[in-house]
């Protein structure tokens, strides 16, 4: 509603005119979190709105649009006003879209990066009744199955199927063939088809998985992240394991702009987000969703250009793009 | 235990906790009768409050908004033919009849008690049979599911029309309109704008096909619809109207139990599918869809039932089913508990107190309805020259603020048409709209289940579960059939 009125505003010409920078804020931000309420990226937008408002000194709005992977959401905030008061709660698969689909609904150079937020591990896991216990059981087993075997993911293309594929390789099978893939919607279908038994295994994030690995219902094997999980110790990752590809992929969320930003609304996040990176209640619920606060330790614009690199070149590997 | 219990009752009965549940409720049943402001909306908005409070109230306070919009989707339904919410669709077919009878407040209490027993019983199975339900839950794979979508298509299918074969032309065009948009594997269909790449949204959808066509018979037909004067005593339901619609309250109840208990389904299959039971198993069918107090029964009892058991996944198995209990599980997350049988090991106590709220909650749900009712009510005088240009601003508004994408309000005008043209063919509508929710549940279930055959259909016959469907979807195919043709040969011989 606001906006709509806003829009009608601008375009009618009432509205106060260019938005002087050096104001910057001088009204609410609406921060744009591209998945479903209650996933991964909506809890961080609202941790992110919750701690960054007193720093910005003006509320932030967390609004959910959702639709095609994600990219509805990231489609609205590239196509908004550059004036900072629209940004978008960024997850991996804003960079990765682009990086695997020629015909993407926003291409990866279509944001202002402003900064990291977040790394959040994905789980490899069997069913918990299952007899396989190591990756490397997994591994022989889906040999000896000839393409039979089948794994959950949100898609082929999708972050959740980029781990899967990436092991396949490192282990020396075809990405596409050795394992056939299932697709459910989101981490907790995926949850729910691996721990019926619906389907044999999956490498989702961690979020939705939790519960069922305390319960006993999933069977972790391995982690795709830098390092072991605090709630996981006995978990090795994916690069100590010696899967070279697979241990570079993992889950992350970032802040992204419309293009073309100003510097002063740039260097204005950039203030807040030092502060934010020392909050307590941000790292306090980071902790408690199961995430690692990347916040000033990671140059986003780095990152984010290193994981375009990365998908792009498995997207060739795999064979979804020609060499 | 019983110590547990009486700790628990003690904890959950304060002032405070009463007063959040009871303004969640009420904010749920006014949130919920508003077209175009749905529940996950509430719980999405409420989620951050959450956060500041104690676990169990603010758990109880999305529970409450949850079940408080579930039942308000109705209010809209039967005042004014705009279902609040997707769930509450069905509740129109029979509640604006009865509303253009003079009969709204007869309708809005039967709503009200159905939704609360439903609610009730929702509840009870929570508490007792959350084992049984997950383990349910957890064998229907996608077979199953697309077996169960099938049979729940087929019996919804001969829904409120003269016509069988009309109302599997709808369905058809329903499935049709249901394939727009990304599909599972990533390829697009019908994809001519960047906007039908993500699919077409139910909300413009559904309000498109049930209210517009509303407004454009008054515009075309220069006829403003009398709504016939209250009479006296006609605003409650008799105690006979309420035994005789009791069975399908039961039913209804149960369908929502199951059907809420697995996951991806949700309150408005249910409410569909118990409503196409109990036209099917009426009596007297063709009462149905022209002010059945039964129809809206069946209905609001399965949509309420499914409140309870919904939470069935979360609790017993950690993983939330649908998008509201996705919310609640954030704020378990936030609150640093993890759902799951663990839960009940860990924190016992707190889960004593849930469950209690949530009982609390279904009476909390009567009082709520029936003080809004009194307020609502006056809607139905409103004459209909002045209140549909207002439901169509509201519409209009409503499906712009879910989204904020013009699109969907394209879409909206679009199917209004489409409705209006659907009437004027005495194509019903309501098999159109429950294909178009379920289409892609069967389709991806089907597919799904082919890939993990390899493409063999044998996979569609191989558990006990996809045996009694089978069995089902023969029956009700034959019944059905044979119940035309005798219609067809009744027909003939009253014309000859």
């Amino acid at each position: 509603m606001k906006r709509l009125l806003t829009g009608i505003a601008v375009v009618t010409g009432l509205g106060a005119g260019a938005v002087h920078a050096q104001d910057y804020p001088s009204k609410a931000i609406t921060l744009v979190a591209p998945y479903g309420a209650g996933g991964a990226s909506d809890l961080a937008a609202r941790a992110l709105a919750e701690s960054a408002k007193q720093y910005i000194g003006e509320p932030i709005t967390v609004e959910n649009r959702t639709g095609a992977g994600g990219m509805v959401g990231a489609r609205s905030v590239a196509d908004a006003e550059a004036d900072g008061y629209t940004v978008l709660l960024a997850r991996v698969g804003m960079i990765l879209n682009p990086a695997v689909n020629p015909q993407t609904m926003v291409k990866a150079d279509e944001y202002t990066y402003l900064g990291a937020l977040e790394s959040t591990p994905m789980i490899l896991s069997v069913d918990g009744e299952s007899e396989i216990e190591s990756v490397e059981q997994l591994v022989e087993a889906i040999k000896e199955s000839n393409g039979r075997m089948t794994y959950a993911a949100s898609g082929a293309t999708s972050i959740d199927g980029f781990t899967t594929q990436a092991l396949l390789k490192d282990a020396g099978l075809d990405p596409l063939t050795a394992a056939t893939l299932v697709p459910y919607k989101g981490g907790n279908a995926l949850a729910t088809a691996v721990m019926g038994g619906h389907v044999d295994f999956g490498a989702w994030a961690a979020g939705s998985q939790m519960g069922p690995i305390e319960a006993g219902d999933l069977k972790p094997l391995a982690v795709f992240a830098p390092e072991r999980m605090d709630q996981l110790p006995d978990v090795p990752t994916m690069s100590e394991l010696g899967y070279e590809t697979a241990g570079q992929i993992t889950g992350w969320s970032a802040l992204f702009g419309p293009e073309d930003l100003s510097e002063e609304v740039v260097a204005k996040w950039d203030e807040v987000l030092d502060k934010v990176a020392e909050d307590s209640t941000w790292l306090d619920l980071a902790e408690k969703r199961g995430s690692i606060s990347t916040v000033g330790t990671v140059d986003v614009t780095e990152y984010a250009k290193s994981q375009f690199e990365l998908f792009n070149g498995l997207a060739k590997d795999f064979g979804y793009l020609p060499e | 235990m019983f110590a547990d219990i009486l700790m628990a009752l003690q904890a959950v009965a304060t002032i405070e906790n009463f007063l959040i549940m009871a303004i969640g409720i009420w904010a749920g049943v006014v949130i919920g009768a508003i077209p175009g402001m749905t529940g996950t909306m509430a719980v999405t908005l409420a989620l951050p409050f959450t956060f500041y409070m104690d676990f169990v109230p603010g758990l109880l306070l999305l529970v409450a908004l949850y079940k408080g919009s579930t039942y308000g989707g109705s209010v809209s339904a039967i005042l004014i033919r705009t279902p609040g919410t997707a769930s509450a669709a069905c509740t129109a077919l029979d509640g604006y009849p009865l509303a253009r009878q003079g009969k709204a407040g007869k309708a809005l209490n039967m709503a009200l008690y159905s939704s609360c027993i439903g609610d009730f019983i929702s509840n009870l199975s929570l508490i007792f049979l959350a084992a049984p339900l997950a383990m349910l839950a957890l064998k229907v794979g996608p077979p199953e599911y697309a077996m169960l979508m099938i049979f729940a298509l087929m019996t919804v299918s001969g829904v409120s029309g003269n016509s069988l074969l009309l109302g599997v032309v709808s369905a058809c065009l329903g499935l049709l309109l249901a394939t727009v948009g990304q599909d599972m594997y990533g390829s697009f269909r019908f994809a001519i704008t960047d906007d039908m790449q993500a699919g077409l949204s139910v909300a413009p959808v559904l309000i498109g096909l049930f209210a517009l066509p509303e407004l454009l018979k008054l515009i075309v037909f220069r006829i403003a619809p009398k709504n016939d004067a209250m009479k006296l005593g006609d605003d409650k339901v008799s105690a006979a109207e309420f035994r005789a619609s009791l069975k399908s309250i039961i039913r209804g109840s149960g369908i929502g139990v199951v059907m809420g208990a697995i996951p991806g389904i949700g309150p408005s299959a249910a409410a569909f599918f118990s409503y196409g039971e109990a036209e099917r198993t009426s009596k007297d069918p063709s009462r149905f869809g022209k002010g059945e107090l039964e129809g809206i029964a069946a209905s609001e009892s399965a949509n309420n039932g499914c409140c309870g058991s919904t939470m069935v996944p979360l609790l017993a198995l950690g993983v939330p089913g649908d998008v509201i209990t996705g919310v609640m599980l954030g704020a378990f997350m936030i609150q640093g508990l993890t759902p799951g049988p663990m839960l009940f090991q860990n924190n016992i106590h707190e889960v004593y107190m849930l469950f209690i709220g949530m009982l609390v909650s279904s009476v909390l749900l009567f009082f709520a309805g029936k003080l809004t009712m009194r307020g609502f009510n006056r809607i139905s005088k409103i004459p209909a020259t002045l209140l549909t240009p207002a439901v169509l601003t509201l519409c209009i508004f409503g499906i712009y603020a879910i989204s904020s994408n013009p699109f969907d309000v394209v879409i909206l005008l679009v199917l209004g048409v489409v409705g209006f043209a659907m009437f004027l063919l005495e194509i019903p509508t309501a098999p159109f709209l429950i294909a178009f929710i379920l289409g892609p549940m069967i389709e991806e279930n089907m597919r799904r289940s082919l890939a993990i055959s390899r493409g063999e259909l044998g996979i569609f016959f191989s558990s006990p579960i996809c045996w009694i469907f089978t069995v089902l979807i023969v029956f009700v195919a034959v019944t059905t059939i044979r119940r035309e043709v005798q219609k067809t040969r009744a027909r003939k011989a009253a014309i000859s």
